[in-house]
């Protein structure tokens, strides 16, 4: 039973530890356009921004893209969906497991399941 | 010899070696300024993780001497406005300038001292500052540059903030450093909030981007 709980409690704090990191790696390479609070509001949109990040914590858009989808665009950027270009490829910055972090992190900005 | 003989030559070895670069003392100078409290001037870079990347208080400077062009630093060093508009590694405070000034002899022998740390990572003669409307076409609408950075067009400075300024860069940084930053950004940079384009952009494109953004003039 002991070894049980043991078990349980290391496999949380290896769970905690992945999604501190995705929140770590949110914050560096997506909370300059699409906010800390993922609301879309960061820093580099100022008036003269063309297209508005994506605001993340809106249950009913986020529940349009399905898991595939945010993966494709953050590897590939905006245009990957035909969508803006403001939006950046990172295919050549994060593993696939960070991706993996971050639609995990995305979704719990909406606090939804994506279209399957 | 006679004496004239000699004189001049003493006074050729003089001004010989007042107009060598003063590396020696620019260094001295840069550790007793306290300059490296904040950079780091000894390659490679040691950045590993976004902790690394975060924990650093002022940008690493060890490829200075292949970045800058030496007026500008020179000038910078005795005068240092704002270069990046938001706090280094801040998302949410402005950079409210007040970066340490040096003066006189100190700003030349430390402009000396930095234009010597070079990098064998930067190609000479590769890019000509141009302003193609190619450059333009990619930094404006293809890629994401102008989210990021800001920059003047047609008297209009416009775009994001994370980025250093591009505003005035073609006096600021070197044209083939910029070619080398976007085609092998890990040797400058492995941790950064910029997204690794080389792979994405064919050499072509980053050679007309990297003319585009030599071609920015200062205020
Ligand atoms: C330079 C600014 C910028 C950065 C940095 C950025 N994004 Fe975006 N993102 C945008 C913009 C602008 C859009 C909206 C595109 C549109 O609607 O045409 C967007 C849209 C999105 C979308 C929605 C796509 C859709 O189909 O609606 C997702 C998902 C997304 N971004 C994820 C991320 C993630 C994850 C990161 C960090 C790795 C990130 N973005 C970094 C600007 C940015
Ligand atoms: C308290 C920390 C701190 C100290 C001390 C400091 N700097 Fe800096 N330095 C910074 C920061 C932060 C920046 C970025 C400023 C900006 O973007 O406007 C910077 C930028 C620079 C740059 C431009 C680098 C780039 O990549 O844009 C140079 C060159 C430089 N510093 C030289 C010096 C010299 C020489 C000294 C000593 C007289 C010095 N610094 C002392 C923090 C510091
Ligand atoms: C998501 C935001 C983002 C995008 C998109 C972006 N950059 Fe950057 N860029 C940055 C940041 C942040 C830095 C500073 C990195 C550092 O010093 O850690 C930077 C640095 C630079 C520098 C060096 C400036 C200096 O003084 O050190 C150049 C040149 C540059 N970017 C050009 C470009 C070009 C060209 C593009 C488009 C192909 C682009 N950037 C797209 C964020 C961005």
């Amino acid at each position: 039973m002991v070894r049980v709980f043991m078990l349980f409690f290391a496999l949380s704090l290896v769970t905690d530890a992945i999604a501190s990191d995705s929140e770590t790696t949110y914050k560096f390479y997506c909370a300059q356009c699409h906010g800390v609070n993922g609301d879309g509001t960061g820093p580099n949109v100022t008036a003269d921004f063309a297209t508005d990040p994506r605001n993340f914590t809106k249950k009913e858009d986020m529940a349009k893209l399905s898991d595939a989808d945010i993966r494709s665009v953050i590897l590939d950027g905006g245009p990957a969906l035909s969508k803006s270009a403001l939006m950046p490829p990172w295919s050549k910055t994060l593993t696939s497991e960070e991706v993996d972090g971050l639609v995990q992190v995305l979704r719990g900005f909406c606090n939804c399941q994506g279209a399957p | 010899m006679r004496y004239w003989q000699v004189g001049l030559s003493l006074a050729m070895a003089l001004w010989c070696t007042s107009a060598l670069p003063d590396v020696a003392s620019g260094k001295a100078a840069f550790e007793g300024q306290g300059c490296t409290g904040c950079h780091y001037t000894e390659g490679p870079a040691r950045e590993k993780t976004i902790e690394d990347q975060l924990a650093k208080a002022g940008p690493e400077l060890w490829y200075a001497g292949s970045k800058f062009n030496r007026p500008w630093l020179e000038a910078w060093l005795t005068d240092p406005k704002p270069i990046r508009l938001l706090k280094y590694n801040s998302l949410d405070e402005k950079n409210a300038g007040g970066h340490p000034t040096l003066v006189g002899a100190d700003a030349t022998a430390v402009t000396d001292f930095l234009m010597s740390l070079t990098t064998d990572a930067v190609t000479a003669g590769v890019i000509k500052p141009k302003s193609h409307p190619k450059g333009k076409l990619i930094f404006k609408k293809k890629m994401p540059c102008s989210g990021c950075h800001q920059y003047e067009d047609r008297k209009k400075v416009s775009g994001g903030l994370s980025g250093p300024s591009l505003v005035g860069a073609g006096a600021r940084l070197n044209p083939d450093w910029i070619y080398a930053y976007l085609s092998n950004p890990t040797v400058f940079k492995p941790v950064r909030m910029m997204p690794v384009f080389a792979g994405l952009m064919s050499p072509k494109d980053m050679e007309f981007v990297s003319a585009y953004v030599a071609s920015f003039k200062g205020e």
